[in-house]
């Protein structure tokens, strides 16, 4: 969705804060809502906006692992690896999805359709492993099942002869 | 108050750390990321000593400890010496092909070890960069990412545009970490070319355009003033006082 | 919305919407019975509420009738229209829907009944599931903001003090910190300007005790806040909840807006002269903000790097002025040891901790959810009284605790009291209460590896040491993985966690090697194994493990081929089958399946 920025649009989001820098992560977290990432544009906006210099806004836009400078996928899998989703599975998950999807946890497919990243426990650990595609959760998901979640939202047919 | 370190009864001012009250007397602590232009910054440990105070004993940073009345001070123990060792022997791995880092490698003695080593790097993470360029003025790096994939560069790794190429970062970093590809003409640094100014005395290229111009900025002197090296300038002011002296 | 209550013949209906069971489907459940109820012509007065986490994820979405006492489980929405018609319109139980005890084969009315139940004692999870949180009246109803009453009319602040230290309450978050004490260094300093913050950020994987009590029931938060801050005397509290809890961040946000209504936050509360407020700060998605001071640079509005703390945030922490930080489920309690009084409050628990505990028991454990119980419950109990035992009867192995910062307690410590000392005492630690259930088909030294990546991903990477050692433990463990390294490694693996220990910046660093020390302190073998004979005794690691179908007790039954999800086995029925080990890619599902114990690991 790296479609062009509307410069109002995302000053807009900005003004809803103080100029102030304890706001900074308020100010992203705001605009990775709406943009699904943090375009450049919007990360000198900040600097300016809160009078602190550009490599502290990006360092702390590399630091923050909510934040992607990089658009999602129309459907983005965040596949919790936290401990009990671990040793319930997500890694072979993960391996899967690679497989079907061609991508690893940060990536994006070429087609900007699908992206999977590796997330910290979501705090459902009875339903693990967990996978949350966009906002749905998709609970006790099983090696098999993940195939069957990915065909669901349009993914291809067949495993890709990599 | 009085501190004692090394079995050494000092007088020092309440405020300072252990590390600066350790050199205003002479004793010597190693450190990495420490500088005397800003002070200490606690990343390396390096500096870590044992203190004693009335109630405990523990190991802290002396770069960023501040005195207490009282307090006994140990610079070095066979643990801490092994903690150095070992944190030489991991920062080596980033920097094996800096003369710095090898001489730091005999000295502590370190074993050998069968992990893989970066050839080619030499960034040991001591941020003395990042702290230069902040007290410039312009902060035009900072450490990027996390955990062990931190590093320092330009937001984006592009061309910084409040970089004005003065080099300090390159010239104060221990390992010679930072690019600087040098020419009469120009500067290249952190993917950045800068034109080269030449003196107006003795013809030497001295310093960058943006680096001028941002002097200019700051002091309000006029740029055609500053178009002199240090060296020329040194001399005009010699011949300036040897005039008066006369 | 609530129809007129009619005094008798009233009901009310629970239904849990958790994150877990709003996974489940709960939300639907609780739309559904809304809707149907509507138009029911059921001649009962009935009215329904969506509460918070009720623990027991295992068997949600879970709907409780009250004032019947009936439990039904893993309900759907096609359930509701005879929930409905049968149990509310005419009082019969509906048998598919209770649960059924796995021991005596019955099928049981109510939770209250059920061991996971019975045998916790809530103080922290008191109001969760029983609560809409969304409504302060329903706080307010079970002793909610009486103990703020208490505080602002009849207790002067330095009493309030007093009273937490003689509770003994310690710290929640993991740090196990006496409070009281904690709060009384804070008004030893002079200042004009102090702060309130709750910690929010549960970072430990496997946790997710303060999400379900910020969601369940954030008032208890709010109010043990409220009575901090006047304690102390503070004039503003953060609450710094972590990014990926969007529903504790809504309902906390309606909490604290409804508070400011009823005059609970503001200026002269209830009033007093105590004017406090309390503001959201959402993390960014990083473990180390658990941390206090890499949390408090984070709302300051920078990267969550820590600092040396040589000088405690209670002498100087948010913007240099004294700050009181405190976990989620320590301000829980404070409520009730206000109201209770610190003698009876500190009445259960052992000598060195008082009161109770919430764990969140995960991992291959069968009911997996959240307990409360008193500190100096062992970990037997625990697992097997409240657990249930392990799943798929399978043997336990170890129980990890305290997160990634914590280590492994093997099976053979199973009657070890859970509380401060005891843990710390055998190299794990409390933390903030995680139990991770591990049985035989876990590998340690994967384990090991898999919490040193966290940690790598998670570590600043400011100071050298935690840094720099997290990569190399990782690069060491994942040759030990492959079934390459030598003792000599191990040696290296020894250096460098004292080193990280020592030296280390923050409390991340200083613990990130013990999930290496306490699994070599326990499991050495098993790292040997991998070591000197490329095996892994688990089954576990992938380069060293193989899975084939011993033919002998093999029945050609299928059942492996069917769920295997590449394919991999093949065979004629009632013959013995046989996988392909080009295919196979380890998931275990086979052995998972086999009735007949024929799927073996070499």
């Amino acid at each position: 969705m790296a479609a062009c920025i509307d410069m109002q649009e995302l000053s807009s989001i900005l003004t809803r804060y103080p100029p102030e820098q304890r706001y900074i992560l308020a100010i992203m977290q705001d605009i990775q809502g709406e943009y699904k990432y943090l375009p450049k544009t919007g990360l000198q906006m900040i600097a300016d906006y809160v009078d602190a210099p550009l490599s502290r806004i990006y360092s702390m836009a590399t630091f923050y692992k909510a934040f992607s400078l990089v658009p999602k996928g129309r459907i983005n899998f965040k596949v919790c690896d936290g401990t009990a989703c671990h040793i319930k599975g997500s890694s072979i998950i993960m391996d899967q999805i690679d497989k079907y999807l061609n991508i690893k946890p940060g990536e994006t497919t070429a087609d900007q359709e699908f992206s999977m990243e590796t997330v910290n426990c979501l705090g459902a650990c009875a339903l693990a492993p967990v996978v949350v595609a966009n906002e749905k959760v998709h609970p006790k998901v099983t090696s098999s099942g993940i195939i069957e979640i990915i065909k669901v939202y349009g993914g291809p047919n067949d495993a890709a002869d990599n | 108050m009085k501190i004692m370190i090394d079995q050494q009864v000092l007088e020092v001012n309440p405020g300072v750390t252990i590390l600066e009250a350790a050199r205003q007397h002479g004793i010597h602590i190693p450190t990495l990321c420490y500088h005397e232009a800003f002070g200490g910054q606690g990343m390396c440990r390096m500096c870590m000593v044992e203190v004693k105070t009335s109630h405990s004993r523990k190991v802290v940073a002396a770069c960023t400890y501040p005195v207490q009345s009282g307090i006994e001070v140990q610079t070095s123990t066979p643990e801490i010496e092994k903690g150095r060792r070992t944190i030489v022997a991991l920062l080596y791995r980033n920097a094996p092909d800096s003369g710095f880092m090898q001489k730091l490698y005999t000295d502590y003695d370190c074993p050998e070890n069968g992990l893989a080593v970066n050839n080619g790097e030499r960034c040991i993470l001591c941020r003395l960069c990042v702290r230069a360029c902040e007290e410039i003025g312009s902060s035009a790096i900072s450490a990027v990412l996390r955990g062990t994939e931190k590093r320092i560069g330009t937001p984006f790794d592009e061309a910084s545009a409040v970089c004005i190429g003065c080099a300090a970062c390159a010239n104060i970093c221990p390992t010679e970490a930072i690019a600087v590809e040098q020419t009469d003409q120009d500067r290249t640094i952190w993917n950045r070319t800068f034109t080269m100014v030449q003196c107006r005395s003795c013809g030497r290229s001295f310093a960058t355009r943006e680096q001028l111009d941002y002097i200019s900025q700051k002091t309000g002197l006029a740029g055609l003033d500053l178009e002199v090296c240090d060296l020329c300038r040194k001399k005009k002011l010699a011949a300036k006082i040897e005039q008066f002296a006369r | 919305m609530m129809p007129q209550i009619i005094e008798a013949d009233k009901k009310m209906v629970l239904v849990c919407c958790g994150t877990g069971c709003l996974a489940n489907g709960s939300m639907e459940v609780y739309q559904e019975l809304q809707q149907q109820l509507a138009n029911s012509n059921v001649n009962v007065s009935t009215y329904t509420k969506a509460t918070g986490c009720n623990g027991w994820c295992e068997k949600g979405p879970l709907v409780k009738i009250i004032p019947d006492d009936i439990t039904y489980c893993q309900v759907a929405a096609k359930d509701v229209a005879e929930v409905i018609a049968k149990t509310i319109g005419k009082g019969e139980l509906i048998n598919r829907l209770l649960y059924r005890d796995p021991k005596t084969k019955q099928r049981v009315k109510s939770h209250h009944q059920i061991d996971f139940y019975k045998k916790q004692h809530k103080v922290a999870l008191r109001n969760i599931g029983e609560i809409d949180p969304a409504s302060i009246e329903d706080y307010i109803s079970r002793d909610g903001y009486q103990a703020l009453n208490k505080v602002l009319h009849t207790m002067g602040p330095g009493q309030v003090v007093e009273e937490v230290i003689r509770s003994g309450l310690r710290g929640r978050g993991g740090g196990g910190f006496p409070t009281g004490q904690k709060w009384k260094a804070c008004t030893d300093v002079e200042a004009s300007v102090r702060y309130i913050i709750c910690n929010g950020d549960e970072g430990d994987p496997g946790a997710f005790m303060d999400r379900s009590i910020m969601e369940g029931d954030p008032h208890t938060v709010i109010e043990g806040m409220i009575i901090g801050a006047y304690a102390v005397e503070a004039t503003a509290g953060f609450i710094y909840v972590r990014d990926e809890y969007s529903l504790a961040v809504k309902n906390l946000g309606i909490a604290i807006q409804d508070a400011r209504q009823k005059g609970f936050l503001g200026e002269n509360i209830l009033g007093s002269r105590l004017s406090f407020d309390i503001e959201i700060v959402r993390g960014g998605g990083a473990f180390v903000c658990g941390e206090e001071t890499a949390l408090m640079a984070s709302i300051e509005g920078n990267v969550g790097e820590p600092r040396d703390k040589y000088v405690y945030p209670t002498e100087k922490g948010l913007w240099g002025q004294p700050t009181v930080i405190n976990n989620v489920e320590t301000w829980a309690n404070l409520p009730v040891i206000i109201n209770d009084g610190a003698e009876a409050w500190a009445s259960i628990g052992t000598e060195g901790s008082k009161g109770t505990k919430v764990f969140s028991l995960v991992g291959k454990v069968i009911n997996t959810g959240l307990v409360e119980v008193p500190m100096g419950t062992t970990l037997r109990e625990i697992i097997y009284e409240i657990g249930g035992g392990i799943l798929n009867k399978r043997k336990l192995k170890a129980v990890q605790t305290g997160g990634p910062s914590g280590g492994c307690i093997p099976a053979e410590m199973l009657d070890m009291p859970v509380d401060f000392d005891s843990l710390t005492a055998a190299g794990s630690m409390m933390g903030s209460g995680g139990l991770i259930v591990m049985d035989d088909r876990t590998c340690m030294v994967e384990i090991a590896r898999y919490y040193v990546n966290f940690l790598a991903g998670e570590s600043c990477g400011k100071c050298t040491p935690c840094r720099e050692g997290l990569k190399a433990m990782l690069e060491i463990l994942s040759n030990f993985c492959q079934g390459k390294g030598s003792d000599a490694d191990l040696q290296f693996l020894m250096d460098t966690s004292e080193t990280m220990q020592m030296m280390s910046l923050c409390a991340l660093g200083r613990t990130a090697a013990n999930p290496v020390l306490s699994t070599l302190r326990y499991f050495k073998d098993e790292y040997l194994a991998h070591i000197h004979e490329q095996h892994c005794p688990a089954g576990v690691c992938r380069d060293l493990t193989e899975f084939y179908i011993d033919p002998e007790p093999c029945t050609g039954c299928g059942l492996c081929a069917q769920h295997c999800p590449v394919e991999a086995i093949s065979g004629e029925k009632k013959e013995a089958h046989v996988i392909d080990q080009a295919i196979c890619i380890r998931c275990g599902e086979c052995r998972n399946q086999c009735k007949f114990d024929a799927v073996m690991i070499r």
